[in-house]
């Protein structure tokens, strides 16, 4: 096993950070989009390509709905330098950035290093910075860094872009389901199954190393561990009729559905998959649990009394209320890493993603799609929308696509932070 | 001023060098030594374990699932004489149509009593994939009572729900999502 070196060093301003103050920040949620130049990064020696860096981090931020990325083909001075007293802010300026990101590339023994720093254009100064050094194969996770790091300068909480998205798709052909996971550019897939059977309902565990799945490759369908890392599967419970489940926040267990004698049941499984107990006994179908931040809630879909609604269960005593009174059909519920909502899917007219406060309350439309995921940050969720993944900030006023990828893309999984 | 600047740069460069020696102190934005690989790197290994159980004798169990996903969205031929049952939307209770169409099914599988099915629950595209998989539970195990009910034998009768996954129609129509929400029977061994 290659053990890689990280290094992420802030690159302090001169002179030492004295004055720290960001006249730059974006405050309100759905207010006006920052406009943001970003420069393709000066390779010193074919270090690598900073014109992928550029890319991936104007994407994550275009992705966020936080910011207007302005073109930057037009804009480079490919001479002029990545300091602040080496940058000619007018020019900047007067294409309508209010911030710039400039950075140089530079080999590193084997390695890569990654220099990027974001400056304030109309204060002329630098706001931020980030050295980066690893492999050179993890150039675009750099990237993804740094995009995190530009949402926590100017939004004041870290971005969601250093993760990655677990999917099922069609895109091998026919009617086989196979697993794929991409980084957040969604241009990065690899397969991480190829049954040319069915795999379905990915699930991450909390260090986003291990992938919960339902899959019919030995019949079925069973639930199915793989290591992402290594490929490796195995089969977690040799008890048939798995239809999904989540991983508990302190991956201690996995909440999940099992159908016994055509009814559907929760129940809660080690990662070894030992019953641990079951949690719910009804003729009604129980499935899609999902937990709360702090693993003592389960909000869940049921058709206990009739259409499926989601309910919520304490762990403990058991108990459990409704949750959705609106609508005849209300399914997989995703419960936010914040703690507040819990996103859903509901049926009118075509399939659309809501959020509803866990407590209960009104619950708000995100965007026209089904299966919704919660980016680690609580900000955004992943849904599938007519074969494709798009991500939509919680407040619905920005949806974008990550994926199209020649098949039916569904069931998006949002993976927690990478470490 | 110009000093003050000078020295924050020294002790800048000490502390960086520092770092190259030491590796990163334990602050939140410095992850020394992860063994994640990057989006390239992922693809390492992955895969390779995706094929150690390859070679798979004819009785692998999930032979059956992978030819009924080859066989490119049709049902046509696989259940013999015997005929799918249709449900209503989110429903899995057997319309009176329902119930001639497993008279019909129950009269040839008792004069068969070799014959060995298998009856899928299927949904439409419309509702989420685990909701429906449970749906799909629903359904086969409705028709598989109903026989069992009029005198077929049990051990012939086996159940397995695919959800929405194997429609025999890809349209977004109602006509199309009719045919999609079924029980099929699937002729396993006479």
């Amino acid at each position: 096993m290659r053990t890689l070196l990280w290094f992420v060093v802030v690159l302090v301003t001169a002179p030492c950070y004295v004055n720290a103050q960001i006249n730059l920040q974006i405050t309100k949620e759905g207010g006006q989009a920052l406009p943001i130049a970003i420069a393709p990064l000066r390779s010193a020696d074919g270090a690598g390509s900073g014109d992928e860096f550029a890319e991936v981090l104007s994407r994550d931020l275009d992705l966020s709905g936080y910011f207007h990325v302005i073109s930057r083909g037009a804009t480079a001075d490919s001479e002029e330098g990545v300091l602040a007293e080496q940058i000619n802010f007018q020019n900047w300026s007067a294409l309508g950035a209010l911030a710039l990101v400039k950075g140089a590339l530079s080999s590193d023994g084997n390695g890569l290093v990654a220099e990027v720093r974001i400056f304030d254009v109309a204060q002329q100064k630098q706001i931020g910075g980030k050295r980066y050094r690893g492999e050179r194969r993890e150039l675009r996770r750099m990237a993804h860094r740094f995009a995190d790091e530009v949402m926590l300068l100017l939004t004041g909480e870290r971005g969601p872009f250093d993760s990655r998205i677990a999917f099922v798709s069609t895109r091998a052909g026919g009617r086989a389901k196979e697993l794929y996971v991409t980084d957040l550019s969604g241009r990065q897939v690899t397969a991480l199954t190829h049954d040319r059977s069915l795999n379905l309902g990915p699930s991450w565990d909390p260090n986003a190393n291990m992938l919960a799945y339902c899959s019919y490759r030995y019949g079925g369908p069973y639930p199915y561990l793989l290591n992402v890392r290594t490929g490796e599967q195995t089969r977690l419970s040799s008890t048939v009729g798995y239809s999904g489940g989540r991983w508990s926040p302190d991956g201690s267990t996995v909440a999940v559905s099992l159908e016994q004698d055509g009814n559907s049941d929760l129940f809660l499984l080690t990662p070894e998959g030992r019953v641990v107990r079951r949690l719910t006994d009804d003729p009604g179908i129980d499935v899609s649990p999902t937990w709360s931040p702090d693993g003592r809630r389960l909000a869940f879909c049921s058709s206990r009394r009739g259409g499926p609604q989601i309910y919520v269960m304490e762990v403990d005593s058991g108990n459990i209320r409704r949750l959705t009174f609106r609508g005849d059909y209300n399914t997989s519920p995703a419960w936010s890493p914040k703690g507040d909502l819990i996103a859903y899917t509901t049926r009118s007219g075509g399939f659309r993603v809501m959020a509803i406060p866990a407590n209960g309350g009104e619950a708000r439309e995100i965007a026209a799609g089904e299966d919704p995921s919660w980016s680690p940050d609580g900000r955004y969720v992943v849904l599938s929308h007519r074969g494709r993944l798009l991500v939509a900030r919680k407040d619905g006023n920005s949806v974008k696509e990550l994926t199209r990828g020649g098949g039916d893309d569904t069931s998006p999984a949002w993976s927690p932070r990478l470490e | 001023m110009r000093n003050m600047s000078m020295w924050c740069w020294r002790v800048l460069g000490v502390f960086l060098i520092a770092l190259t020696v030491s590796g990163c102190p334990k602050r939140q934005e410095a992850p020394t030594e992860s063994e994640l690989g990057g989006p390239g790197g992922a693809g390492r290994g992955l895969g390779s374990g995706g094929l150690q159980d390859r070679n798979l004798a004819a009785k692998d169990p999930g032979q059956r699932t992978r030819e009924r996903v080859e066989s490119e969205g049709s049902d046509r031929g696989s259940g013999g004489p015997l005929s799918d049952v249709y449900f209503a939307y989110d429903a899995f209770d057997l319309s009176a149509e329902a119930r001639d169409t497993l008279q019909a099914n129950a009269g040839w599988l008792k004069n068969n009593s070799a014959a060995k099915v298998e009856i899928e629950g299927h949904c439409d595209e419309r509702g989420t994939v685990e909701y429906n998989l449970a749906l799909g539970a629903k359904r086969a195990k409705a028709a598989r009572d109903y026989l069992v009910n009029l005198g077929v034998d049990a051990g012939q009768l086996s159940t397995i729900s695919y959800g929405e996954e194997l429609p025999v129609c890809k349209e977004s129509t109602e006509s199309c999502w009719q045919q999609n929400r079924r029980a099929h029977f699937l002729l396993v061994g006479r």
